[in-house]
């Protein structure tokens, strides 16, 4: 993992960045080639430039240290698919996967998400290829109001990818941070077992 | 029926009403005249042959939503759009004593602060708005809102319903001690009844939680306002604002709602509110657009709710079973309004004696109900459901043979057999849990009704359709899809009536510059709009018909669209073919809804519900493990849709059932668990085995006979799991929500 110093920041600041990075990266593909960027030199009050590396590609955003991960996404960089529903990690519609692994995105601080490699859900649909989990969304109708389904999806595609072929307990297991109030569960579990039959992850 | 209009319908034409035979029972069809108005097509009925109508479609906005593309209001952002938010009293009751903005409005990134009550005023419950920020972030507004200076000058205040004025006494046992008042005739029934019983029933207040709180995103443009709300009534709240505006001095030329995508409402987003009304007057202020959102708590605490109502059932049957007596009275926990507590009772048990029943609402210091997906229904279900049961159980009646025995409507006779016999009925209730078993199993069931099949609206509601050269049409009304599918059911009728291929059809809803159609409120929407959005594509379709038998030398007459081809025997255009006929300027046409034609075959819906729970008797905790509903939805136009509005109608009810109660805390008058931690809804592990069997009726009602489905499917859900844990427990949890410490209460009641 090489950091290039031309990043805005400190030689200090980039040991101790890459010491963070070091251990945030363990267990990961590196990052479609992309360039794991840093923390910021200082975390006083006011604004900071960050990096976050956001579906592949680093994008600059302008954070305070209490900014949540959320904001940033939405307000910084306009990526509204992730919902402020409940602000309090207890319904699931802020859910990005954070090195693979699903997380609340308004339970995680901006700068904590800093050389962690981020997917959101719109990184799920192209204009020519959508993921099989958000064909089968579609398919099976896993939405009404759909102001969940983003965070569903998330949750779904984290079900998949760690366990393949979930059995319905593992799926409920793996959807009970998500709330639905227009009741919409048994059609997302029908989505995540049609893409594990399909192979799809 | 026939695809060609009617030349001369004056005379009226005959169709087929009713439905075919339920599994195991009969076909209800019946003959009418009705006599199309003017313009319209002739009607669909119970023999019309669909081509698209009733098939298994992908929701149109589906994928924009599963993809996260979709823009909510609260999804909407301008290149320097400010945010703002509210200044909330913390007291419940009294009066606003001073009020300075100034140091507010002197913090970095501030750009407008706006009074929203002023110094004298009264403040009627904890969240009353005060005033209103707006600033270059939430964090900048956040800090300023701790710079306001505002004083209250507190009275003494009330949350509990127990100890409001005009509220009864209850006994130990949570029973209403107040005599009832005189009622000659039914104390005579009751005397002469073979069994009587009396009971009485609470249910708590619910919060509508739609997961998009209110809120959204206003942006001036001189005279003339924009505002991206999360709404479920676009033409109300347009006017709504404009009024409140005016009345605060601003000149307002257009005011132009968008709400295409709403992150759900349940009968709580019918009115611009404070927040809209605020957002507006910062976005002035500012001359800038203002995005302002509540968040969970303000949600929870200032958007309405559903009334928790208190209930005392008395009555009697005879020694068949039959009711010869019937006595009620409800008690509805309205808010600081005193207003909207009321609870709805079915009506159509026959009663052989006249049956009483009284409300009266009871006023607390906090925010007032609004309505809630079938508004006073549940509650009110609830409470007659299980006295029925427990009166049934007195009787030695099995409760399905009660049913059989009381209810009037032959639709829902229908329903009960047949949902029984799906179910499992028999072989369940028959189920005997060992006496000491931990894990009891029980099964319940419960009637519904929904009075409300659509009408035509003041100005009549509309929808244009457009046909465009390249092939593409444009159905488009101005009111909102919150959820229920309204924009697939728009597509599907377009498509139906046009012959056009589904994929052509873009549906557009939830602009004020389109045509108006009604509020998504009482499952009125889909039933008031369906008659409009098929005669707008009826309409475009007399055009191209027209265009097409003068290409291809035919008499208009033998032209017919369908399945993508427009022409007669082997003289055929593909419908692209057939579009570019049209030439640059699109066919562009309005439908309109017309009068509902006179005798439908009925103008309520009818359903059942059967539900099977497991109880832990260790530990309280209920499971629902399966629920069964047979739903009349009209004419079913987009399948899959209206099935996932029942199943999910089921859903919240397990949650009524078993989940939610708002919490007040006396002292502070403040809601204790206005969050999603402890304001538990239903979550996936929860879910029971659901399935719904849709119930299509061919009501006659109209054009088309739609129904909406947002309430009808709420009504029943929470009475049968109620009846369900009567059943395995053998006594009654007479308290919504049902928690573990009232099942064992009623367990220990039990052995006493
Ligand atoms: S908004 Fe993050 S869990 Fe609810
Ligand atoms: S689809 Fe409306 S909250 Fe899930």
């Amino acid at each position: 993992m090489t950091v290039p110093p031309d990043r805005g920041v400190s030689r200090r600041s980039f040991l101790k960045g890459s010491a963070v990075v070091g251990i945030a990266t363990t267990g990961l593909d590196a990052a479609a080639g992309a360039v794991r960027p840093t923390r910021p030199a200082s975390f006083g009050p006011g604004q900071h430039e960050i990096a976050l590396l956001v579906n592949g590609s680093e994008q600059k955003v302008k954070v305070e240290t209490r900014t949540t991960l959320l904001d940033a996404l939405r307000d910084g960089l306009d990526l509204t698919g992730a919902k402020k529903i409940c602000d309090r990690g207890s319904c699931g519609g802020c859910t990005v996967l954070m090195d693979g692994v699903a997380v609340n995105a308004c339970l995680t601080l901006a700068m904590d998400a800093v050389g962690s490699k981020l997917t959101t859900v719109e990184s799920l649909t192209d204009k020519d290829a959508v993921h099989p989990l958000v064909q089968n969304f579609v398919q099976c109708d896993a939405m009404q109001c759909g102001f969940c389904t983003p965070g569903m999806v998330m949750s779904s595609l984290a079900c998949l990818q760690k366990r393949g072929k979930p059995t319905v307990e593992q799926m409920k297991h793996d959807l009970s941070g998500n709330l639905c109030r227009c009741g919409t569960y048994g059609r997302v579990m029908e989505a995540i077992e049609r893409t594990a039959q399909a192979g799809g992850k | 029926m026939s695809q060609h209009p009617a030349q001369d319908p004056s005379d009226g034409v005959e169709i087929t009403v009713g439905y075919k035979a339920l599994p195991g029972q009969q076909d209800r069809f019946e003959k009418r005249t009705v006599e199309p108005k003017t313009g319209d097509p002739l009607p669909w009925d119970a023999n019309t042959q669909f081509q698209v109508v009733g098939t298994d479609v992908a929701r149109v906005d589906g994928l924009a939503k599963a993809s996260g593309r979709a823009k909510y209001a609260y999804d909407i952002t301008f290149p320097g759009m400010l945010h703002g938010a509210l200044l909330r009293a913390p007291i419940a009751k009294g009066k606003l004593k001073a009020l300075s903005l100034d140091e507010a409005s002197a913090m970095p990134g501030i750009a407008a602060v706006v009074a929203l009550k002023e110094v004298g005023n009264k403040v009627r419950f904890v969240g009353d708005a005060i005033a209103a920020i707006a600033g270059v972030s939430q964090h900048a507004v956040r800090d300023a809102l701790e710079k306001v200076r505002a004083e209250y000058e507190a009275e003494e205040h009330n949350v509990d319903y127990n100890v409001a004025e005009g509220a009864p006494l209850l006994d130990a046992n949570g029973q209403v001690e107040d005599a009832w008042p005189e009622a000659k005739e039914i104390e005579e029934a009751l005397g002469k009844a073979a069994v009587t019983h009396t009971g009485t029933y609470r249910t708590e207040v619910q919060t509508h939680s739609s997961l998009e709180t209110h809120g959204g995103v206003a942006k001036w443009n001189g005279q003339d306002l924009d505002f991206w709300m999360s709404t479920q009534a676009t033409f109300g709240v347009r006017g709504e604002l404009a009024r409140a505006l005016q009345g605060r001095g601003i000149k307002v030329g257009t005011v132009t709602i968008h709400a295409e995508f709403v992150g759900g409402g349940f009968g709580s987003k019918f009115g611009a509110g404070i927040e809209g009304l605020a957002c507006a007057l910062l976005a002035h202020a500012a001359q800038k657009p203002v995005k302002l959102m509540l968040d969970r708590f303000e949600e929870h605490t200032t958007t309405g709710n559903r009334p928790g109502a208190l209930m005392q059932a008395r009555a009697g049957v005879d020694k068949d079973g039959k009711l010869v007596a019937w006595d009620w009275r409800s008690f509805g926990h309205a808010g600081f309004s005193g207003q909207g507590g009321s609870v709805a009772v079915p009506n159509y048990y026959a009663i052989a004696t006249k049956p009483r029943r009284e409300h009266k609402d009871l006023a607390i210091d906090t925010d007032p109900p609004r309505p809630m997906r079938a508004p006073g229904h549940p509650q009110g279900w609830f409470g007659v459901e299980l006295f029925l049961d427990e009166l049934a159980a007195k009787a030695g009646i099995d409760p399905l043979a009660f049913r059989l025995q009381n209810d009037r409507e032959q639709i829902r006779q229908d329903q009960w057999r047949f949902g029984a016999a799906e179910f499992g009925w028999e072989k369940a209730r028959a189920h005997q849990n060992a006496a000491d078993a931990r894990w009891r199993r029980g099964v319940g069931l419960a009637s519904a009704r929904w009075g409300q099949l659509g009408n035509q609206g003041r100005p009549a509601h509309g929808a244009t359709c457009r046909v465009h050269q390249d092939g593409s049409v444009e159905i488009r009304s101005g009111s909102q899809d919150i959820g229920v599918g309204l924009k697939t059911v728009m597509a599907v009728l377009t498509a139906e009536e046009l012959g056009a291929p589904l994929a052509a059809v873009n549906a557009i809803a939830g602009h004020t510059s389109d045509p108006s159609g009604p509020a998504a409120g009482g499952s009125m929407v889909t039933p008031s709009l369906a008659p409009a959005i098929r005669q707008a594509a009826y309409r475009a379709k007399l055009q191209l018909r027209e265009m097409v038998a003068k290409h291809l030398g035919v008499p208009v007459g033998d032209v017919d669209c369908k399945n993508g081809k427009i022409g007669t025997g082997t003289a055929q255009l593909p419908w692209a073919e057939a579009c570019k006929l049209i030439g640059p300027n699109p066919i562009d046409v309005r439908g309109e809804r017309l009068a509902n034609f006179e005798k439908p075959f009925h103008a309520t819906q009818c359903g059942a519900q059967f539900a099977e729970v497991e109880v832990d008797t260790w530990t309280g905790i209920v499971h629902v493990t399966r629920m069964f509903g047979v739903q009349d939805c009209g004419l079913v136009i987009a399948k899959k849709q209206a099935e996932s509005q029942v199943l999910g109608a089921m859903i919240q009810g397990v949650s009524y059932a078993l989940h939610e109660q708002r919490i007040m805390d006396k002292r502070s008058g403040r809601m204790l668990n206005g969050d999603f931690l402890r304001y538990k809804i239903t979550g996936p592990k929860d879910l029971p085995e659901l399935r719904c069997h849709m119930h299509s009726i061919a009501n006659g009602h109209d054009s088309v006979g739609a129904a909406g489905l947002g309430e009808p499917p709420s009504v029943a859900s929470a009475a049968a799991i109620a009846n369900a844990v009567f059943h395995a427990l053998g006594a009654p949890v007479r308290h919504l929500p049902i928690t573990p410490d009232k099942v064992l209460a009623a367990l220990a009641s039990k052995k006493a």
